[in-house]
């Protein structure tokens, strides 16, 4: 293989890949607005015969979905919130002091990463209904989510801070500044795009938290687009072209979001952000 | 210049855990002065300036800057200035934000602050580049902007940590002059870390020698070339380095007997104990080639390196020496030389202790 050739090749591979993946996405706006035959039609159709706008707006309204929608902005932004101010903080602490206390802490830090939710979820309710906190569901969400948030972003943010040079921080310190001030003033400012590109993503998964909400939230006014969602499976009959409206409004602006920011996420995570 | 000390070093001790980095430093330093730190890396030369700013901490021992005691006290109370090698310029700062950094911390009002800031870019010669960020700057400039952003505060003394380390050589030895210039205008006190013995001898007033931790010499950059305590200093200050060969004091206790029957003595113009097991050391430049009188060793000429103004000859085992001669040569390598030092030029060393006799 020539090297002229090899480009093309791994763009084709690419692309193929690319196409895999997008295809459910693609099938789930087709789907949304075909007719209720044609959605079991065989063989399928790639592109509906009568595509049914109205579907959309019929779901937003039949489903409640701005209460939906709102609670999983609430929780996210909850989520989002703690793990930043929290996540931060010890991020870089982590990246700042080098010794075998910090290994064995970054090493629970990376396990708490390997739990998952559906183990944590009851002794987090068991947990949360002995000191009361299932009085406030959605507060009791937030900080599970927050604590399954928490690994990633610190994990992330703190290679962030590590491509700040101390230098710069003890710059500020010789001239004049004080511990917290140099952070403040100087490493956060740095290590802003970094930090940025993990709250975005840290909101983006905690927008689509399901499995703690299912379990810790009974009251429907107060559950995330996440659950609702799940009501429309009945054990009869299942809505299919409703559930695809429905996940389209609930996923379109994740994904308008990824789109519109996708070179800052990559560059964020990938360079140093510095120079 | 005056004589009160700026800087008080006494008894500093250092451990990084088990390892003892710095070895009962004691070090004054009079206000005004230009004291350079030298030494190899791991020296402990950093470490020290680093104790100076208080981005160490000290272990023991006693550390006082204009008078006041700095054990334990955090970097922003010492009124001391640092420029770092890398410069460490904020890098989401503009060139005056940089300069005037640390003004604002200090809450200087905002006309002062602009009066120093143009006086300090006059000084350095970065009027029109003040709303530039770092990354839009050359070397040069950079360590500019790193030199201004210390000479704003007119600190109790300036501390260098290698700071011309990162510039080329022609920029190396201009910024050299332009340091110590600025160093006699602003009447300083500086405190000067590198490990290049050239930039020691030619920037300070007072060269300290350091060795795994400890001083090995201080005192005026020609006192140290002209009496190295110890076989270390004699080897790293000068260049090309000096020459140094193991040999015996010869029964008249004035002159050195080598090992090997094909070399001739050397008188030392000094008495010493006869059979005493020594080094002697000969500064390539204190090696005259061509000796009339005959006193001289016979040596073969292995290598010829001409720079147009010096020629360097290496000489042929069985003593392999560096030779420095003004001017050009017709030598060629396998030629027989006649080299001969004045006594007055040869050091002579303890083989075991390597301090200077």
């Amino acid at each position: 293989m020539t090297r002229t050739y090899t480009p093309w090749f791994l763009l084709a591979v690419a692309l193929g890949l690319a196409a895999i993946y997008l295809f459910p996405v693609y099938w789930m706006y087709v789907t949304s607005v075909k007719s209720g035959s044609e959605i079991f039609s065989n063989p399928p159709t790639f592109w509906p015969a009568d595509p049914n706008v109205g579907v959309f707006g019929d779901v937003w309204a039949r489903r409640a979905m701005p209460t939906y929608l709102w609670n999983s902005v609430v929780i996210a932004g909850g989520v989002t919130a703690i793990t930043v101010v929290l996540g931060t903080g010890c991020a870089y602490v982590l990246a700042r002091y080098r010794n075998v206390w910090i290994d064995i802490g970054l090493f629970c830090v990376l396990m708490l990463q390997v739990l998952p939710a559906s183990v944590m979820v009851t002794p987090l309710f068991v947990g949360f209904n002995q000191i009361g906190l299932l009085n406030y569901p959605r507060t009791a969400v937030v900080l599970a989510a927050a604590a399954k948030a928490m690994p990633f972003f610190v994990v992330l943010v703190r290679a962030t801070f590590m491509s700040v040079p101390r230098e710069l921080e003890e710059s500020a310190l010789v001239d004049g500044n004080s511990r917290v001030g140099a952070f403040f003033s100087i490493v956060l400012p740095l290590a802003r795009n970094g930090i940025l590109v993990c709250a975005i993503l840290t909101f983006m998964s905690a927008f689509g938290e399901y499995i703690y909400s299912k379990s810790i939230i009974q009251s429907p006014v107060l559950q995330p687009a996440s659950v609702g969602l799940s009501g429309f499976l009945g054990p009869n009959s299942t809505d299919w072209n409703s559930i695809m409206a429905y996940s389209a409004i609930y996923v379109t602006p994740i994904l308008a979001i990824f789109v519109i920011l996708q070179r800052r996420i990559v560059a964020g995570l990938t360079s140093g952000a510095l120079k | 210049m005056s004589a009160e000390p700026q800087i008080e070093l006494i008894g500093i001790d250092k451990y990084y855990g088990s390892f003892h980095a710095l070895k009962d430093i004691n070090l004054t330093i009079p206000k005004g002065q230009f004291v350079a730190l030298v030494g190899p890396s791991g020296c402990g030369k950093s470490t020290l300036l680093r104790s100076l700013a208080g981005l160490e901490n000290i272990s023991g021992g006693t550390m006082k800057i204009a008078g006041a005691l700095m054990n334990g006290v955090p970097p922003r109370k010492r009124d001391v200035a640092m420029v770092f090698q890398s410069y460490a310029l904020y890098p989401h700062m503009t060139v005056e934000q940089n300069l005037t950094y640390s003004l604002r911390l200090k809450g200087v009002p905002k006309e002062e602050m602009r009066r120093a800031t143009e006086e300090v870019a006059r000084t350095i010669g970065l009027d029109n580049l003040l709303h530039r960020y770092p990354r839009e700057l050359s070397g040069g400039q950079r360590q500019r902007v790193a030199m201004g952003r210390a000479i704003i505060r007119h600190p109790k003394a300036f501390l260098f940590d290698e700071p011309l380390s990162n510039l080329d050589a022609a920029l190396r030895v201009h910024m050299r002059k332009e340091i110590r210039a600025l160093h006699d205008r602003l009447g300083a006190t500086s405190v000067y870390v590198t490990h290049d013995q050239i930039e020691a001898m030619t920037m300070a007033d007072h060269v300290v020698v350091m060795r795994d931790g400890v001083i090995e010499q201080q005192g005026s950059p020609l006192d140290l070339y002209d009496r190295p305590a110890t076989r270390f200093v004699a080897g790293f200050i000068g260049s090309p380095a000096m020459n140094f060969i193991p040999a015996r004091i010869g029964p008249d206790g004035a002159s050195t007997v080598f090992d090997r029957p094909d070399i001739r003595s050397l008188p030392i113009g000094k008495k010493l104990d006869p059979g005493r097991e020594v080094i002697v050391g000969l500064r390539p430049e204190h090696i005259t080639v061509g000796a009339a009188d005959g006193a001289g060793m016979t040596l073969k000429v292995a290598v010829v390196e001409s720079t147009g103004s010096l020629t360097y000859l290496t000489t042929e085992e069985p003593l392999q020496l560096t030779i420095v001669m003004t001017g050009r040569t017709e030598l060629a390598p396998g030629d027989a030389v006649q080299v001969s030092v004045p006594s007055a030029h040869v050091h002579i060393f303890d083989a075991e202790t390597e301090r200077a006799l």
